[in-house]
């Protein structure tokens, strides 16, 4: 009998036979100590992401998607991940979307999930082929917000909360660790669901600009991402620009992480691409729409969109020159800007050509914004 | 998709348009990915400037502009006061600071039940595997006041759906109040065929308007469960004016992406 007691429904209706897999994920006695065992030093933690990579990403290990499905998210990390070939890999985030590719590249095998897929972009029928397939096990199914709750309960320090979310859903039917119950403070029928404070192995967050030590900075939209570094055990910070010590203790007025939580740091220009970055760049739309209308057609296209995009180059400078090099840069500067209204330009043109399905005669010559 | 000015109106135009008459001016609504996000900019172009949007990325009450291209993307957090988080935003439904909230959905049945999970009859094993909840759960169990809004067909409107992502009324009568859901429920359920509310006791969905040149009976035909005709004359739905329709073309939706329809 192990210490936990999970929603017995749902790990029946799982066919989860052995629940060890689902242990770590809320073992906030693990988490606590791992916390208490890092190393405390104010030290120059910068390496590249090779090194980051290979040190603190595990087979095995619970790994979270940060940002929102394509903004300031680290693909240009998980891309790095493939490359190293790690294995068995648990995803838990809200949104989950780019651990599908990484099912097919044989890393990601486990699904904690709240979302699937990209906007309207379409759905992920990849995921579709590689459950049927058995190439990936679902794990727990929840809602952005209870997800986001149980990663708001670790960085909050508390066992779990209670949620009205999920209620009456079958998403109670398929998560071992939600349960209902009765709200203790209410005599009258009062239905809650309790969510633990979840606790993920490795996080990779891409922001701004980080300090050598890891005191790190960004902007727009949060999501998950300060929740999750309080609650993960090992934090790879990766940035767009490594800026003195001063300059964050001089600039404390964005959103921040702290250098404690952080293992890593890596200065890695464009590590978002081809997801947009707030203040930086713009989204490769084709890109995306390339991704969904032709790699995920088949398990054969995907090889062939993984070969070129992933495997085809060794960082993302050289992702970059696939997409249009400097040109791309200024472009998708300039998109960015003008969407976020820091730019007079009135002639900046959001049209652009969509991908259409087929991959192109010749992909050098292909506009990517 | 080229000039669309001197074509009639189609289907999902009208769509846009009726979703986003639901909002008045000055409330706060949260807008989920797709049509909704149409209505949320419409609705702020045309009779209700002074709307709050808040999106589940934690962005929220940003300047007024063109089409987001996602919900965490810049248009949803331009120049915006305050950023959040994601826990936050939903917080935020929760205290009651949210008037109305927009969603779809890819299966709905005869008590507001959505589906955006699968289709099939194996969840291990789907024919087609979702997006999953997304913030659809959330807000259906939250939201004081719930508009869904999709494309109707029998396939779609079906009698219960093959798994319930965020819960309606459940199984009628007071089974979502029993759950411990908050708010009213689905409110609207708005289609290209008709405009749904739900009938007040066995909370089953009813016609509530009808789409010019839409039968009561085609919009049966459309469904796969017995609708509840309503006692009288059903109305017919108020159609966006020429200048709306430009709006639409123009401003909101430029490129088509929600409200084209191919050939037409």
């Amino acid at each position: 009998m192990g210490k936990f007691s999970f929603n017995e429904e749902a790990v029946k209706n799982l066919k989860i036979t052995d629940t060890s897999v689902l242990e770590r994920l809320i073992d906030f006695e693990h988490a606590r100590k791992w916390h208490l065992s890092k190393d405390r030093s104010r030290k120059d933690k910068r390496m590249s992401l090779k090194e980051a990579v290979a040190e603190y990403v595990h087979d095995n290990d619970i790994m979270t998607d940060g940002g929102f499905c394509y903004v300031r998210t680290s693909i240009q990390s998980y891309f790095e991940v493939i490359r190293q070939q790690k294995k068995n890999l648990q995803f838990c985030s809200s949104p989950n979307t780019n651990h599908s590719y990484m099912i097919n590249a044989g890393c990601a095998r486990y699904s904690h999930n709240s979302y699937l897929g990209a906007e309207m972009r379409g759905i992920d029928r990849n995921y579709t082929r590689q459950l049927k397939a058995g190439k990936v096990t679902i794990l727990s199914e929840w809602s952005h917000g209870t997800m986001a709750q149980g990663f708001k309960a670790a960085q909050l320090g508390l066992p779990g909360v209670f949620s009205k979310q999920l209620l009456g859903s079958d998403m109670i039917k398929y998560n071992p660790y939600v349960k209902v119950m009765q709200n203790p403070m209410r005599s009258d029928p009062d239905p809650v669901a309790y969510i633990p404070a979840i606790y993920p192995d490795v996080s990779i967050i891409h922001v701004h600009a980080a300090d050598k030590k890891g005191n790190a900075r960004f902007f727009g939209p949060a999501i998950n991402d300060i929740a999750m570094a309080a609650a993960t055990r090992k934090l790879i910070i990766t940035a767009e620009e490594i800026v003195p010590e001063s300059d964050i203790r001089n600039n404390n007025k964005g959103v921040s992480i702290p250098a404690m939580y952080v293992d890593a740091v890596v200065e890695l220009p464009y590590g978002a691409v081809p997801g947009q970055m707030p203040g930086c760049y713009y989204w490769s739309r084709q890109w995306w729409e390339m991704a969904f209308r032709f790699g995920m057609k088949s398990d054969e296209n995907f090889q062939k969109f993984l070969d070129y995009w992933v495997f085809g180059v060794k960082d993302q400078y050289e992702f970059i020159e696939k997409l249009g090099g400097s040109k791309w840069i200024a472009e998708s500067r300039r998109l960015t800007k003008a969407e976020e209204y820091d730019n007079e330009d009135e002639g900046v043109d959001f049209n652009y050509e969509e991908f259409q399905g087929d991959w192109p005669e010749d992909i050098t010559k292909m506009k990517f914004y | 998709m080229g000039n669309r000015s001197d074509k009639p109106m189609n289907p999902l135009e009208l769509l846009a348009y009726v979703l986003a008459k639901e909002i008045k001016d000055h409330e706060v609504v949260y807008i989920g990915t797709g049509l909704p996000m149409v209505a949320g900019i419409l609705a702020r172009k045309t009779h209700a400037p002074n709307i709050v949007l808040v999106y589940e990325s934690g962005a929220q009450d940003p300047m007024e502009g063109g089409m987001p291209w996602s919900v965490g993307g810049p248009a949803t957090w331009r120049k915006s006061p305050l950023i959040l988080e994601m826990s936050y935003s939903f917080g935020q439904i929760y205290n009651g600071y949210v008037d109305k909230a927009f969603l779809g959905f890819a299966q709905i049945d005869m008590y507001g039940n959505v589906n955006t999970h699968m289709i099939g009859k194996d969840f291990l094993k789907p024919d087609h595997r979702l997006t999953g909840s997304g913030g659809n759960n959330d807000l259906s169990s939250l939201a004081e006041n719930m508009i869904l809004v999709g494309l109707q067909s029998p396939q779609k409107f079906v009698p219960r759906v093959d798994f319930i992502t965020s819960p309606g009324f459940i199984d009628g009568g007071d089974s979502r109040q029993k759950a411990g859901l908050l708010g009213k429920g689905p409110v609207t359920v708005i289609t290209q065929a008709a405009v749904f509310d739900f009938e007040p006791e066995t909370k089953r969905m009813r016609v509530k308007s009808l789409h010019p040149g839409v039968s009561f009976d085609l919009c049966q035909l459309a469904c796969g469960f017995e609708l509840v005709k309503p006692a009288g004359d059903i109305p017919v739905t108020e159609v966006p004016s020429k200048e709306i329709l430009e709006i639409i073309r123009n401003d909101v939706d430029p490129r088509g992406v929600f409200t084209s329809i191919p050939g037409m």
